[in-house]
This record gives C-alpha cells, sequence and structure tokens, in this order.
C-alpha cells in the first residue's frame, strides 16, 4: 500500500483577477517508509503541494489520500518543518514541542516523557528551557523538527527546512535528518532548491519545472550515492538533476559522465 | 557592569529635571517673570508640605484616583472585550469598525453637554467620560493586535489541530500582549487627563478642582504643586504597567 497517493490534482490561484496555475495534472506516490525529495525552481509550485498534503490548501481537481484516506484537513499523522522554525516565541524549546500533544490524548506523564524522548533525538535536552530567541537558528530547526515528530507521525513534510541556515549547519542538520528520519523509519517527502540534499537525504527525487508547476522526472537515487557526497556516484546524480533544472556544470559540458551515464 | 549601566541611566533620566529645576529657580531669582506667574521652587514646595500636613492633596488625589480607577476598569474591560471581538471577526468588524471609527473622532468633551442632559453632573459623568478616553485607545490597539497575529503561527497551530480555546490562549493572546499593552497604556494617559480636565470643568473635589481653584485665587504655587503630583502619579502608573508588561513578556530576548 502506498503512505501517500496523489492522483492528477491541479490547483490554480488567483493573483489580481488573473488564474495562475501552480500546479498541473501532478500524480505521485510514495510508499511507506520512503524518503522522497521534489526538488524544483522557485515557482515550481512544490509548496503549493505541501499544503495539499497538510491539508491546508484543497486541490481544484485530482485527489491527495494519505493511508488511503482522502485529506480532508490537517492531522497529527502528517508532521511539518517549515523553512522558518514557526516556534511560538512565548514558549520555551519543552512547551512548544509539548504545545503538539494537545491533541494527542496521552496523559501529562506521559507527554513528559514523550517530550524528553524527542529533545533527546534532537540533542536539545540540556536546552529545553530557552526561549526560542536564545536558540540559535539550527537549535530552533532541530526543535522545530522535534515539534514536528513528536506525535510519531506516518508522514514528515519537510518545506526547505534547512533553507534559511548557514551552510555548515545545514550540513550538519542534513546528517543529523538522515539519522532521525531512518530511525523513526517515517515516511518522509521533503521540498528543496538544493539539489545536494536532495540527493545526499532521498530514495527518489522528483524534478518539477515551474509555470506551470509540474512533474517532469522521477529518478531513483543509487544508495551508494547517498554515502559519499564527493563520489562520483553521488556527482553524476547530482549533474544529472541540476541539468534537468537548467544548471549545466563544467563536468557535464566537458563530456565527464559520457561514458559513465 | 551592570551596575555602572543602571547608575548611569539614572544619571541620564535625572538630568533634564534637574536642569528644567535649575532653569526655573534661575528664572524665579532673576525676576524674569513675575511672582504670581511663576513662584520659585521653595515656594511650591512649601504650598506642597503645608497641603500635605493639612491632609487636603492626600483627599483629592484619592478622589481623582478612584475615579480614574473606576473610568480606566470599566473602559479597559469594555475595550478589551469589543476589540478582541472585531479583531477577531470580520462580520463583527463590518458591522461595528465604521460606526467606531466615526464616533472615536467626536473630541471627548463633546461628549460632555449630551451626557450632562442624560446623567446630570455628578459622578456617573466622570467615569463616563473617562470610561470613554480609556475604551477607545485599548479597542483600537487590542484589534490590530489581534489582527496582526502572524499567519504562519495561525497554521502552526492549525497543523496541530489546535481547538479555538488553546488558538486564541496559545498563540492569539500571547501574540498580543504587546498591542494591548499599547492600548493598556494609551488608555490610562488619557484616563489620567480626563479626570483632571472634567474635574477642572465640573467638580468640587479632585486634584483638578484644587488646581482650578488654584488658578481662581491666583495661586499658582498651588497650581505648579499639583502639576507636580500629577507628574509623579502619572509617571509611576505608566511605570507599573511597563512592568507587567515586562513580566508578561519574559520571552522576548531584551538587550540587557
Amino acid at each position: 500500500m502506498f503512505a501517500l497517493e496523489i492522483t492528477g490534482v491541479d490547483r490554480t490561484f488567483h493573483v489580481a483577477g488573473k488564474p495562475v496555475p501552480a500546479l498541473r495534472d501532478i500524480s505521485l506516490s510514495i510508499r511507506e517508509g520512503e524518503f522522497v525529495a521534489i526538488v524544483g525552481g522557485s515557482g515550481c509550485g512544490k509548496s503549493t503541494l505541501l499544503r495539499l498534503i497538510l491539508g491546508l490548501d484543497r486541490p481544484d481537481r485530482g485527489e491527495v489520500r494519505v493511508g488511503g484516506q482522502p485529506v480532508r484537513g490537517p492531522g497529527l499523522d502528517r508532521g511539518i518543518v517549515f523553512q522558518e522554525h514557526r516556534l511560538l516565541p512565548w514558549l520555551t524549546a519543552e512547551t512548544n514541542v509539548a504545545a503538539a500533544l494537545r491533541r494527542s490524548g496521552l496523559d501529562s506523564a506521559q507527554r513528559r516523557q514523550r517530550v524528553a524522548e524527542y529533545l533527546d533525538l534532537v540533542g536539545l535536552t540540556a536546552f529545553a528551557k530557552a526561549w526560542p530567541a536564545q536558540l540559535s537558528g539550527g537549535m530552533a530547526q532541530r526543535v522545530a523538527i522535534a515539534r514536528a515528530l513528536v506525535n510519531r507521525p506516518r508522514f514528515l513534510l519537510l518545506d526547505e527546512p534547512l533553507g534559511a541556515l548557514d551552510a555548515l549547519t545545514r550540513l550538519r542538520l542534513q546528517a543529523e535528518l538522515a539519522r532521525i528520519v531512518r530511525h523513526g523509519g517515517t515516511t518522509a517527502l521533503l521540498v528543496t532548491h538544493d539539489v545536494d540534499e536532495a540527493v545526499f537525504l532521498a530514495d527518489r527525487l522528483v524534478v518539477m519545472q515551474p509555470h506551470p508547476g509540474r512533474i517532469s522526472d522521477v529518478l531513483t537515487v543509487d544508495p551508494a550515492a547517498r554515502r559519499d557526497r564527493s563520489s562520483a556516484v553521488f556527482l553524476r546524480v547530482r549533474d544529472k538533476v541540476l541539468g534537468m533544472l537548467g544548471v549545466e556544470t563544467e563536468a557535464v559540458r566537458a563530456g565527464a559522465y559520457e561514458t559513465a551515464a | 557592569m551592570t551596575i555602572r549601566r543602571a547608575v548611569s541611566r539614572a544619571i541620564a533620566g535625572i538630568a533634564m529635571p534637574l536642569l528644567l529645576l535649575a532653569a526655573w529657580s534661575l528664572i524665579a531669582r532673576e525676576g524674569w517673570l513675575p511672582d504670581q506667574i511663576l513662584p520659585a521652587p521653595g515656594v511650591v514646595l512649601a504650598t506642597l508640605k503645608e497641603f500635605i500636613a493639612s491632609g487636603d492633596l492626600q483627599d483629592a488625589t484619592l478622589i481623582s484616583l478612584e475615579r480614574v480607577a473606576k473610568g480606566f476598569a470599566a473602559g479597559a474591560v469594555a475595550g478589551l472585550g469589543f476589540g478582541a471581538a472585531i479583531g477577531l471577526s470580520p462580520r463583527l468588524n463590518r458591522l461595528f469598525g465604521p460606526t467606531f471609527l466615526g464616533l472615536a473622532q467626536v473630541p471627548l468633551l463633546a461628549w460632555m453637554p449630551v451626557l450632562i442632559l442624560l446623567v446630570g453632573i455628578d459622578e456617573g459623568l466622570k467615569v463616563i467620560l473617562i470610561g470613554i478616553a480609556t475604551f477607545i485607545p485599548v479597542v483600537l490597539n487590542v484589534a490590530q493586535g489581534f489582527r496582526d497575529v502572524p499567519p504562519a503561527l495561525r497554521e502552526v497551530g492549525a497543523v496541530l489541530l489546535f481547538d479555538p480555546w488553546s488558538m486564541l490562549t496559545q498563540i492569539v493572546l500571547p501574540a498580543a500582549v504587546p498591542s494591548i499593552f499599547t492600548g493598556l497604556r494609551e488608555g490610562l494617559a488619557n484616563a489620567w487627563q480626563t479626570v483632571i480636565a472634567v474635574e477642572v470643568f465640573a467638580s468640587s473635589e479632585g486634584l483638578g478642582y484644587l488646581m482650578a481653584w488654584g488658578r481662581q485665587l491666583f495661586q499658582l504655587d498651588l497650581v505648579l504643586a499639583v502639576v507636580v503630583v500629577l507628574g509623579v502619579i502619572g509617571f509611576a502608573l505608566n511605570w507599573g504597567l511597563a512592568r507587567l508588561e515586562r513580566r508578561l513578556d519574559r520571552w522576548q530576548v531584551r538587550p540587557a
């Protein structure tokens, strides 16, 4: 069974009275436990697609099903990490994570234990009582990851979660994200414009093109690629995807992969 | 380090009043303005002591404070409720917003003739006017604060399946705290100004009355003594509200 099935989805927005198609005929299925990354430039509708899966928006045509059920609104079976951490500034790290459990049905002892467990998972036990304003960007984003996971969702949605971080923090968190997602066996859908990040994290890449947003290619990532960012196989997948997005690398131009591909 | 900074801040804050006091002394000593118009600081201090000793100043202050307390409490509670309602509900805002904005433009004292006919010239009039003076800025700021809650945070609430109560207490109210306090502080300042205005016009007690009485008797030392008391009380009330806001907003990391 598929964890997520998107079939023939269209979504059009109206900007200043004019229809602007954001998504056209999107179909995509994701298996249980799979890590899929959607890559594409700005305006390709990747965030719109996430909002449809979250249930914050409805498609004009087509259907989104999570675990076989059509999406009718947000649910605790889907956790989300946004590009900005979106922690509630008036709650501490700990109470921000706990806020996600308000509708979980757990009693307070179970909640406390669950919050501690997930703060530990993201390595922030020592900062449980800190306000978001006291945390670095990377730490705040880790709290947001804990908040997204604390309900043990079937689905983890990641909307350019590392896009606002500095390069070093981003690399470190990519490795951590890989560990955390594999740890829970969660099905994950990552939206990003960072092709390196997508190749490093995902089992499968979905390439989207803009105006209107549509899926142009889907490719499976060789598990060997993930092990080493500087390996030939990693670079080959990355350059291939960059080429699909209209970025020609020097290696591609020089024909370095002609024989290999 | 922090002590030094606190001391230097206190010095900076007190420098201006001291300068004004010096200028006042100088003008009075050199006789640049007649005594009846600008009595010397020493004379004002003596008057202040005299009125404290007789208990008149305390009585007047208590009466004015009581009126402010009643009017401000009523105006603030009503303003919080109404401001929250039109801030949260676009429908209620469409219904009541324009009327409220129109009425808010009417100068406060313009209500007086109408209100005097309706409720007479007694205590009720004063409390109602102070209430209106508080109500208007509280409504304006509270409604704005409720409307300006970042949609990104509301979305977080939606994703976490917050019910309306959680949405209000966990997201909307905390986000609106700074605006609510701006409204309350403006309302309190208005209330304090209004009590003096109505007491000058229509009262036989209170600090405003004391001022009017001093002016009629050409006792400018008494007028100035009341001005000093008004300034000190206004400053203290504002300071108290600011402290309360800091407690509620302790999550904001402020520069030390």
